[in-house]
């Protein structure tokens, strides 16, 4: 009974629209699962009801992440990832989300900064795919990777224009666009903090992706920096020397704990 | 039963035993391709063991050891021919081999009457000379004249060599024998068995084992292996402690190489999962710190195997590894700890462990796989932290012609190539892949494109962003402005740049000494020292109840010290005497 009941459940899923509502759906769909002993796989489960529930998970993990409910995207991916792990003869790989589901998952560790999490994630996607394709052919991890490359080297222009442009693989990726402008745009700005003695107002604008000159400015003063000149200078450069010199007291009381650190250790060994 | 000529032998592979304990762990994993070399007594069955192994290892993932297989290849042509070594090594000495087995009994009988692991450990380490003579006629012998024919554990350990009709030569009817038949019938509870202890059962059984996995008998091994952990599980004594680590190491050895292979999430290491961890509950509970550490140390591997790094990282966090584990485990340990560290991005930590673990790796040319791996990773951490590995690591004459391609990688960072790291990356790929550095090499790109800048802002006081772009084959005059921000915020560089004519400006370089940077550097040595100091201080072994006899001794030299002192009291008096007598003449 409660087969059917699911793939109904699923159909209007596919037509719901509203948030709210298909979060009703699929509480009830994981409830169906709950009771067909399918909610995580079990050695005995028959394969149409893996795949009704491999469906009902990626169905949920891309509907909060429409809504930008970030924690039950999370906690979708992860119940999906035991369906994801059996092997291909009890589950084919076939009309999975897989790759979406993942890719998108790896762009949420990325944008959240949780570096360590990103890379343990693809380390595991390199060795479940390094045998029978390229882990760049697939477009929709190919971009999260890709972005996080251009992160660590700097090529925030690059990043920049992947997510302005029409290179987002589909429209649950441009979700994080936002979030990923704010994130460039505070690296450009410390960055600048330090590389730059002073900027003009004029090319700032294009350097952190900024419509006008206003904004630039509004920007400016979040941050603290000064305006003059229709230049912008950083007062935080001038802090940080200073803060160095302070540290001189601490450095030499560190070295008088060494010392004597060493002289205890030294008697200890005589 | 043994005499004393084979037992003077059998001591003798316990002295290098300590090269030999590792030579077993770690040749599983990589069986050395090593041009002889081997410290040890080769005979002919030294070449066709390296053979027997290896091949099927090129294909396991994440296997750590591993050997480079360029060599292995090119070994494996000439010697061959299998059975001809077979041959020889049968007709030479089945006698001595029995006789060398057998001699690990009183050992055996010694550990459990002391109480004192070591000589079990001793008669483990014999294996690895024992090891190349292995054959089911041979074991097949040594249980038919160690057992009675009555006993069962003798019965089923003949079914699994497939020599259920051996005949005993101990006549089962003395009646000795039927007490000890008895008393094994119901051994779980007594502990002084005379004959047969079960510890020479698990031994055999380890040797079984050992035979299997030289066969490449896989499946057969692997349910032999549930059976003998099963028994050891119900047997539950303290002496068998060191003795069933090395089951378990072998059951999931035999688990690796089963159908289908590791990175596969349907490989037969993802159902060994639950066995071994109520093994190490177990052990835990048990204070068996030998299992305990083997346990830990298979099940990082296992589960790295199919990368299920978070899985790793939480065993880790969960269980405390036992301080007093024995060397190899902790090389091993430090050295998996290292990899998952490296994958969450840990650098420093990663390298400190596996700056230990490769100092830990026994320096046996046998073990070369293990030190090999774990070097190659050292390097490429090396790499990410922005340190240029020391050009002595490549000399090292064991593991040079490995390390090849990643000097190639280092040359190209070094002098921040992008180009020339692309192609090495291009042609070494599988290799890297194979080692399982590749993830960890793509992280490289970005430091290589630091040095080249660095490099430029040493070479030039001012150079436009356009030559920059040019040089490092960046795509756009843009990205080149940011990188350089990047690196001037990161620190890489001490430099300005000039947004309007567009230039990069070099500051100029301080003085190293008038920084703190010295100072932390020796500071860290001096820790290093000390810290070794108090290493070796606990790693000292003092034999036990020693110091009675010390205290005897103690006591004797007092006595005569006393007795001295009053011999020279009476001969002082006696020249004060006549001292005084001297001076009053």
């Amino acid at each position: 009974m409660s087969e059917r009941d699911l793939q109904d459940v699923l159909r209007q899923l596919k037509s719901s629209t509203s948030y709210p509502d298909a979060t009703k759906l699929l509480s009830t769909a994981k409830l169906t699962l709950l009771k067909l002993k399918a909610l995580t796989p079990q050695p005995n489960t028959p394969a149409q009801i893996l795949l009704l529930a491999r469906e009902v998970f990626e169905t949920g993990a891309l509907t909060s992440i429409r809504a930008k409910d970030t924690e039950s995207f999370t906690r979708y991916v992860h119940q999906l990832t035991p369906f994801y792990e059996l092997p291909a003869e009890r589950l084919p790989g076939t009309k999975s989300e897989r790759s979406k589901v993942t890719g998108l998952y790896l762009l949420l560790l990325l944008t959240q900064g949780n570096y360590a999490g990103f890379h343990t994630e693809l380390e595991g996607l390199e060795i479940r795919l390094g045998n029978n394709g390229e882990l760049g052919d697939d477009k929709y991890l190919l971009y999260p990777i890709q972005l996080e490359r251009w992160l660590m080297e700097g090529s925030y222009d690059l990043v920049w224009q992947s997510t302005t442009e029409e290179k987002v693989p589909c429209e649950e990726y441009g979700i994080f666009s936002e979030i990923l402008t704010i994130t460039i745009r505070n690296e450009i700005a410390s960055c600048s903090e330090t590389a730059y003695p002073s900027l003009p107002i004029s090319s700032t604008k294009n350097l952190l992706f900024l419509e006008s000159e206003g904004a630039v400015i509004q920007f400016a003063q979040s941050r603290g920096w000064l305006i003059r000149d229709g230049r912008i200078y950083f007062p935080n450069q001038n802090l940080k020397s200073g803060a160095e010199a302070g540290n001189e007291k601490e450095l030499s009381q560190l070295a008088i704990e060494n010392t004597l650190g060493y002289a205890r250790e030294l008697e200890t060994i005589v | 039963m043994p005499s004393k000529t084979p037992h003077t032998n059998g001591n003798e592979p316990a002295e290098n035993g300590i090269n030999g304990t590792k030579d077993v762990e770690m040749k599983d994993d990589a069986p050395a391709s090593l041009k002889g070399g081997r410290g040890k007594k080769s005979k002919e069955g030294e070449e066709e063991m390296t053979v027997v192994v290896p091949p099927s290892k090129s294909s396991k993932l994440s296997a750590p050891p591993r050997k480079d297989n360029d060599g292995d290849v090119a070994m494996d042509g000439p010697v061959e021919a299998d059975g001809e070594d077979d041959g020889a090594v049968k007709i030479d000495p089945v006698a001595k081999a029995v006789s060398d087995i057998k001699s690990n009994f009183p050992l055996l009988d010694r550990a459990v009457a002391l109480f004192d692991a070591r000589f079990s450990l001793r008669a483990l380490r014999s294996i690895s000379s024992i090891r190349k003579r292995l054959a089911p006629d041979i074991l097949a012998q040594v249980i038919t004249e160690t057992y009675p024919s009555t006993s069962p554990a003798a019965k089923s350990l003949l079914v699994a060599l497939d020599r259920e009709n051996a005949t005993f030569s101990k006549p089962a009817s003395t009646s000795e024998m039927e007490i000890d038949s008895e008393s094994k019938a119901s051994k779980t509870g007594k502990k002084d068995l005379k004959e047969i202890i079960p510890e020479v059962d698990i031994f055999l059984g380890i040797l079984i084992q050992i035979y299997y996995l030289d066969n490449k008998i896989n499946q057969k091994g692997a349910v032999f292996s549930a059976h003998l952990a099963e028994r050891i599980h119900t047997l539950n004594r303290r002496t068998l402690d060191s003795l069933s680590a090395r089951v378990y190491f072998y059951y999931s050895l035999f688990c690796e190489q089963m159908q289908p292979l590791p990175p596969s999430p349907s490989s037969p290491v993802v159902y060994l999962r639950p066995t071994l961890l109520s093994a190490l509950r177990t052990a835990v509970l048990r204070k068996d710190v030998d299992t305990q550490s083997t346990i830990i140390v298979l099940l990082l591997r296992n589960y790295l195997s199919t990368s299920h790094i978070t899985q790793a990282d939480l065993l880790v966090t969960h269980t405390k590894f036992p301080d007093n584990a024995s060397n190899n485990q902790v090389a091993r340990y430090l050295y998996y700890l290292g990899r998952i560290r490296a994958i969450q991005l840990r650098y420093t930590e990663s390298h400190q462990q596996l700056t230990a673990a490769t100092r830990k790796a026994p320096s046996s040319p046998s073990a070369a796989g293990f030190s090999q791996s774990a070097t190659k990773l050292k390097l490429v951490i090396e790499l990410l932290m922005g340190d240029i590995p020391e050009r002595a690591t490549f000399r090292v004459a064991s593991i040079e012609r490995a390390l090849e391609p990643y000097l190639q990688l280092v040359q190209a960072v070094r002098v921040g190539q992008l180009e020339e790291f692309e192609s090495t990356l291009a042609q070494h790929g599988e290799t890297f892949r194979r080692d399982g550095t590749y993830t960890l090499i793509l992280r490289l790109r970005q430091n290589v494109i630091k040095t080249g800048i660095r490099m430029m802002s040493l070479s030039y006081s001012r150079i436009s962003l356009r030559d920059i772009c040019i040089r490092l084959k960046l795509s756009s005059e843009e990205s080149a402005e940011y990188i350089v921000a990047k690196a001037i915020r990161d620190g890489v560089i001490e430099a300005s740049l000039d947004r309007e004519r567009g230039f990069m400006k070099s500051k100029e370089v301080g003085d190293v000494y008038a920084t703190r940077e010295p100072g932390e550097a020796f500071h860290e040595r001096i820790r290093a020292c000390l810290g070794l100091h108090d290493e070796s201080v606990k790693a000292m072994r003092f034999p036990m109840n020693q110091h009675r006899l010390e205290l005897k001794n103690a006591q004797e030299a007092r006595e005569r010290e006393r007795e001295m002192a009053k011999e020279i009291q009476d001969g002082d008096l006696d020249e004060d005497d006549l001292g005084g007598e001297f001076e009053g003449m």
